[in-house]
Parts: structure tokens; C-alpha cells; sequence
């Protein structure tokens, strides 16, 4: 098989959302010495960003955003040691939660999934996180990026609690603190000094590739 | 028949299962295939449409969507399972009338049909919004109750007490819920409607323990009111929501469930969106203890209900309830647009003769999104009621015709919505009008109803 057909048959997988089948020829590319940087860029990367793209068009939804979001983590995972082989750093991962008190899950979902889809590494700690654990974790896991969500009027209080946090354990400076969530706005993300804001997920991502350094601006 | 302790033993004993697990392999796959089984198919040129086999086939898949997938319980990480027999029992004995409300105001809701005359509820106002300060949640209150058509009120939320940001489960959040009731019933009895029912209470109550502490009689709460419990989409309860139930259970006050399926979300398209609400207004009167339901289906990007799809979800979900089931349904509307402009006023019309037409009654109504402090007044909802009872018997295909006229005129701002001005932008506190320019909004909005046929009260205010 050539290498032309070889990323086909990955990129077919992820579209059709076949988690077996990606895998699958994952395996047969790498046993065909593929580089993993190839399989990343001309495979995975495009075939996830097409279903990013018609997510944004609402041609599918969060179940296919979901599925894309496993296969790209299952294939990561059997690509990060040839890449870390080649020499290649994996990316900090980038924190994402809802807030200590909120337990609204879609929306931190969503972004979740398009950031794992887009290729970053994402701890997601899930609903209603203590502000403590969510610092503590990023610390402890070099994450420069944390992703706040809050969908409440009565829980955005906590995103300003994570900008205190970091501050007064001398961290501010190495991290970025993103928000979100149907209540916030521009206006509240520069009150309580957070570094971005985004109305939906897509500029949740475009935000974190901005600040990643992927993406210029 | 399911009773509270039943519903707890259930969310005790039931098959353990991950919420991840639940919602990805067991929620959106049924889903999936459901409406392929029935061959549900959203039609964007009849976004009301008047085929009753498919209001019967959207109920069959709701039903086998509840009865396959259960309920999931967060704290348990168990799933509420129902059987055919108590789903059924549950719809029989569910509440075919409520009495709400005190002295005048108390009043009989009752369910309707499709295209039925009967005068539809009209549970009004601020359905939760955000709302910065006493003054403008007496503003705003005072003139719900002043509306002819209001049924029963729906407040806003309070955001902060004692000068500081509420936060959740906090005593914040206890005395901001104390203030919801006692400012609710104030701004009523200011206004000469003592009895008028409270329907959402109560909004700024997240957490049980606010709820808890805000019943106590001395601020005004009553069980003649409605107890509102929001549910976790899709099809999910926790500890804190029964203990909301057990709470208004205990004051024998009715219990109302809002629930807002996602288009876009878990539920997938339009299709699947319209048999999780259905599949929501029967999970409710078990797990919730229902009598009332409160859909409020939302567009993922748009978080409103009067695109195209939204529209058609309402009613193809309304249809399929009021043909199938005397479960009194309020079908509560968000738009895009903010106040002071022609584009909510269109919007909130649209959703509001879809809802009516398919025989729901209505809670209007959540102005731009629903997101956004003090950006809403008293004129959003009393349109909304106004246009109710003018379609109220309406055909479906004239309905249907009447919101494309609606849609061709916001349809494609939806994305970049107008968000107008804010509540004292464009309402007068002291003469309780709606600002000139707004009087000139809502004046041009009744002449294009009016070159639709449809025949407003000229003068509102």
C-alpha cells in the first residue's frame, strides 16, 4: 500500500468514525515506517479538522464530536512514544473544567473534545471542581492552560476564584486562565483579569492555539 | 404507582453504569436509531406541520427512548429504569387540571390541544434571567403582574447579595433566594394582585438548602405557587434536585420540570431533539413528580428557540404530547435578539404560534439568550401573550404559513443577533411604559402582524 493509500484509509476511519479501523491502520502505517509526524499532519489532522468544521456547520453533532475526539486520543496515544523517539515535545496539556458549583457538563464537553480532536492534550476534570484541586492540578501537571467554564450567573464568581489562586501562590504569570460559559463576556474576562474569552467552543480552541503558540496572533 | 422513595430505590438499585458511558453509548445511539425506526424526518419547509401520524410517531420514540434508556442519577451512577407499566400508570394519573394562585387570580390550567381555542397559560416573564438589583427585579416583576394576560409569574434570578456575587449552595445564595420570594410578592401586592401564582419558584434557588430556606411562610411562599426544578440534560437527576422534589412534596405544592434538550447536543438534529423532549415530559412526572412540564428546546450555537428547527421541534414535541397525553406542558421560548427590537418581537412570535398551534400553553419568555443582566422588560412577554390568544385555534397550515412569513424576517441575523438595549434603556419605572422608541418598535412590529393578518390590540400601553 502506498503511503497516499495509507493516509486515505486512516482519514476514511476517522470520518466514518470507526475507532477500530483507525487504529488498525495506524498499526499497518507505523509498521510500514511511516513517520509519525506524516500520519499526524496529512492523516489525522485534516480528517479532524473537517469534522470540527462541520460540527460548526451543525451537519453533525457532539455524539460524532465525541467519537472524533476518542479516535484522536487513541491514536495519539500509539503515536506520542515514536514521537517522543524522534525527539518531538509533546504539548503542555491544557486544564478543562467547570467551575467549583457548576455542574453543567455540555458545553465544557464540547470544547474538550474540539481541543483532543484539534490535537491537544486535555485533562478534563469534569463538573462543579473545587478551585483548589483545579490549581493544584494544573501545577502538578505543567499545564499552561486552563480552560473555566460556568454557565451559572451564581458560579462565574469561581473563575475569578482561579485568577486569585494562582496569584497568591506566586503562578499567575505561568499560566493562562481562558473562561466561558452563557453568563460571561468580554467585560467580566477583563474585570477579573482572565487572559481570553470565547463566546463558543470554536473560539475556545482558536484561543488555545493562540496561546499555545500553534497558531500566530 | 412511582412514588418518591420508589424513585430513590431505583436511583439506588439500578444498573451502575458511567455518565460517560450513559450519555455516548446508551442515550445517543438509541436516539439514533429511534428515529430512523419511525422514519421522524424534520421538514424545513413545514416547520409546523399538520401530519398527525408523525405527532404519534414522535411520542412512540420518546416513550421507547425513555423506557430503553432510563434516567441517569449522577450521585448513584446508577440508571432510574421504568417499566412500560409504571410509564403508562404515571401518564393516567398524571395532573389533568391545576388550581394555582389565590383570591382572583386563582385559576384552572388546563391542558389543550392542537389547533384548540381554549385560552392558553400564560406563565410570564423573566423566566430566570439575570437581574442586577432589587429595583430593577421590582421593576420588572411589577410589570409581569400588571399584564392582562398573566396567569402566573416567572421571575428573574437574583445575582447578588449584600454587595457581593452570589455563588452557589453559599448563604449568598440563601438570601438572595429569601429576597426572590419576598420581592416577588411584593412587587404583586404593589400592583393589586396579591394572589397571582409565583410559577418558577424559585429562580435564584440553584441549591436545595435555598429552596429550603426561602419556604419558610414568613417570606411569602405558597403552596398555591409552582415549585420549578430544573433538569440536567439529557435525562439526568442528582441528590440535590430530589431533594428539591421531596421539598415541594412536603408543602404539597405542584412541581414544574424544566428541561431544555439541545439541538446539537446528545439529542443530535431536530429529530432526536423532538423525542428527548417528549421522552423529558414523561421522565418527568416519575423521577420529578410533575405536574406541570416546562420544555425549552435550544439551538446549540443560537441558544434560542425560533430558527427554523427550533420551531419545528417545539411543535413537532407539542404535537406529539397534546395528541397523546393531558400532561400540562408550558412551552418556554428563548430568543436571539434583545429588547427594543423588531427582530425579538418577530422571534418570540414565531416560537410562541408554534407552541400554541401544537396545543402547549406557554412561559415567555427568555430575551437574548437569557444571558444577560437586566436585558429584558415587561413588553417581550406581554406580546408574546398577546399574539398567544390572538392564534389560539389557528390551523396548523396557517400557523405554518404565518412563522415562515416570521422567519423570512430574522432568519438569517440569527448568528449576529441585534442585542437592543437594556431594561431601563427602554421602560419607564415610573409611569410603567415601554420608552418612545420602543412604543415605535412595538407599534411598527403590530402593523406588520397586521399586514399578515393578524389583528393585535393597537394601543398596548
Amino acid at each position: 500500500m502506498t503511503n497516499e493509500q495509507m493516509i486515505k484509509t486512516i482519514r476514511d476511519a476517522v470520518l466514518d468514525y470507526n475507532l477500530d479501523a483507525a487504529v488498525d491502520a495506524i498499526k499497518a502505517a507505523i509498521e510500514d515506517k511511516m513517520p509519525p509526524t506524516d500520519i499526524i499532519e496529512n492523516a489525522l489532522a485534516p480528517s479532524i479538522r473537517e469534522i470540527g468544521d462541520k460540527f460548526g456547520r451543525m451537519e453533525v453533532y457532539l455524539p460524532e464530536l465525541v467519537l472524533a475526539a476518542d479516535i484522536m486520543n487513541a491514536c495519539t496515544a500509539m503515536l506520542m512514544p515514536l514521537l517522543a523517539k524522534e525527539g518531538k515535545e509533546s504539548r503542555a496539556p491544557v486544564i478543562v473544567a467547570a467551575v467549583q458549583g457548576d455542574i453543567h457538563d455540555i458545553g465544557k464537553n464540547i470544547v474538550a473534545s474540539m481541543l483532543i480532536a484539534s490535537g491537544f492534550n486535555v485533562i478534563d476534570m469534569g463538573v462543579d471542581v473545587k478551585t483548589s484541586d483545579l490549581v493544584e492540578k494544573t501545577i502538578e501537571s505543567k499545564a499552561k492552560i486552563i480552560c473555566a467554564s460556568a454557565l451559572m450567573s451564581s458560579t462565574i464568581g469561581s473563575q475569578k476564584d482561579i485568577i486569585d489562586f494562582l496569584t497568591a501562590l506566586g503562578e499567575r504569570d505561568k499560566h493562562v486562565v481562558l473562561v466561558g460559559g452563557g453568563p460571561t463576556s468580554k467585560e467580566w474576562a477583563d474585570k477579573i483579569g482572565a487572559d481570553g474569552w470565547g463566546p463558543d467552543a470554536t473560539s475556545a480552541v482558536r484561543l488555545v492555539e493562540e496561546h499555545s503558540g500553534v497558531r500566530g496572533g | 404507582m412511582v412514588q418518591i422513595l420508589d424513585v430513590m430505590k431505583k436511583a439506588l438499585e439500578g444498573a451502575p453504569m458511567s455518565e460517560a458511558d450513559w450519555q455516548r453509548k446508551l442515550f445517543a445511539p438509541t436516539i439514533r436509531r429511534l428515529v430512523k425506526e419511525h422514519g421522524i424526518k424534520f421538514d424545513p419547509n413545514n416547520p409546523i406541520h399538520s401530519d398527525d401520524s408523525l405527532a404519534d410517531d414522535v411520542f412512540e420514540a420518546g416513550f421507547e427512548l425513555l423506557l430503553e434508556t432510563g434516567v441517569y442519577c449522577t450521585d448513584t451512577s446508577r440508571i432510574i429504569s421504568y417499566t412500560e407499566q409504571e410509564i403508562k400508570k404515571a401518564l393516567r394519573n398524571a395532573p389533568d387540571k391545576l388550581r394555582v394562585g389565590e383570591g382572583r387570580d386563582r385559576k384552572e390550567f388546563v391542558p389543550r390541544k392542537t389547533e384548540d381555542k381554549t385560552p392558553p397559560w400564560c406563565l410570564l416573564g423573566a423566566a430566570g434571567a439575570a437581574c442586577s438589583s432589587d429595583k430593577s427585579f421590582l421593576t420588572l416583576v411589577e410589570g409581569y403582574a400588571e399584564i392582562p394576560e398573566t396567569n402566573a409569574i416567572t421571575t428573574p434570578a437574583i445575582t447578588v447579595a449584600g454587595g457581593m456575587r452570589i455563588r452557589p449552595a453559599s448563604p449568598l445564595e440563601l438570601y438572595g433566594t429569601i429576597r426572590n420570594a419576598v420581592l416577588a410578592r411584593e412587587a404583586c401586592n404593589r400592583v393589586g394582585r396579591p394572589g397571582i401564582p409565583i410559577m418558577n419558584s424559585l429562580a435564584t434557588a440553584e441549591s436545595s438548602i435555598s429552596l429550603a430556606a426561602a419556604l419558610n411562610p414568613r417570606f411569602g411562599m405558597r403552596s398555591s405557587d409552582g415549585y420549578m426544578i430544573g433538569c440536567l440534560d439529557p435525562m439526568r437527576v442528582d441528590f440535590d434536585r430530589l431533594n428539591k422534589v421531596v421539598l415541594a412534596l412536603s408543602c404539597g405544592a405542584p412541581i414544574g420540570m424544566d428541561f431544555a434538550p439541545l439541538l446539537g447536543g446528545y439529542s443530535s438534529g431536530p429529530e432526536g431533539t423532538a423525542i428527548s423532549d417528549v421522552a423529558h415530559h414523561l421522565m418527568g412526572v416519575l423521577t420529578y413528580q410533575t405536574s406541570y412540564s416546562i420544555p425549552f428546546p435550544l439551538h446549540l450555537q443560537y441558544i434560542s428557540n425560533s430558527s427554523r428547527e427550533m420551531l419545528w421541534v417545539i411543535n413537532a414535541a407539542g404535537q406529539a404530547i397534546s395528541k397523546n397525553t393531558h400532561l400540562l406542558s408550558l412551552s418556554l421560548n428563548y430568543t436571539s435578539a434583545g429588547p427594543c427590537t423588531m427582530m425579538c418581537l418577530c422571534e418570540t412570535s414565531a416560537s410562541v404560534i408554534s407552541a400554541i398551534a401544537s396545543g402547549l400553553s406557554i412561559e415567555s419568555v427568555g430575551v437574548a439568550s437569557n444571558k444577560e443582566e437586566d436585558r429584558t422588560t415587561p413588553v417581550e412577554p406581554r406580546v408574546s401573550a398577546e399574539i398567544a390568544h390572538a392564534v389560539a385555534g389557528m390551523k396548523r397550515t396557517n400557523a405554518n404559513d404565518l412563522v415562515k412569513e416570521l422567519l423570512a424576517k430574522y432568519e438569517s441575523k440569527l448568528s449576529s443577533p441585534p442585542l437592543g438595549k437594556t431594561l431601563y434603556e427602554c421602560w419607564d419605572p415610573e409611569n410603567r411604559k415601554p420608552s418612545k422608541d420602543y412604543q415605535d418598535v412595538i407599534g411598527a412590529y403590530k402593523k406588520e402582524m397586521a399586514a399578515l393578518g393578524v389583528e393585535l390590540e393597537p394601543e398596548m400601553y
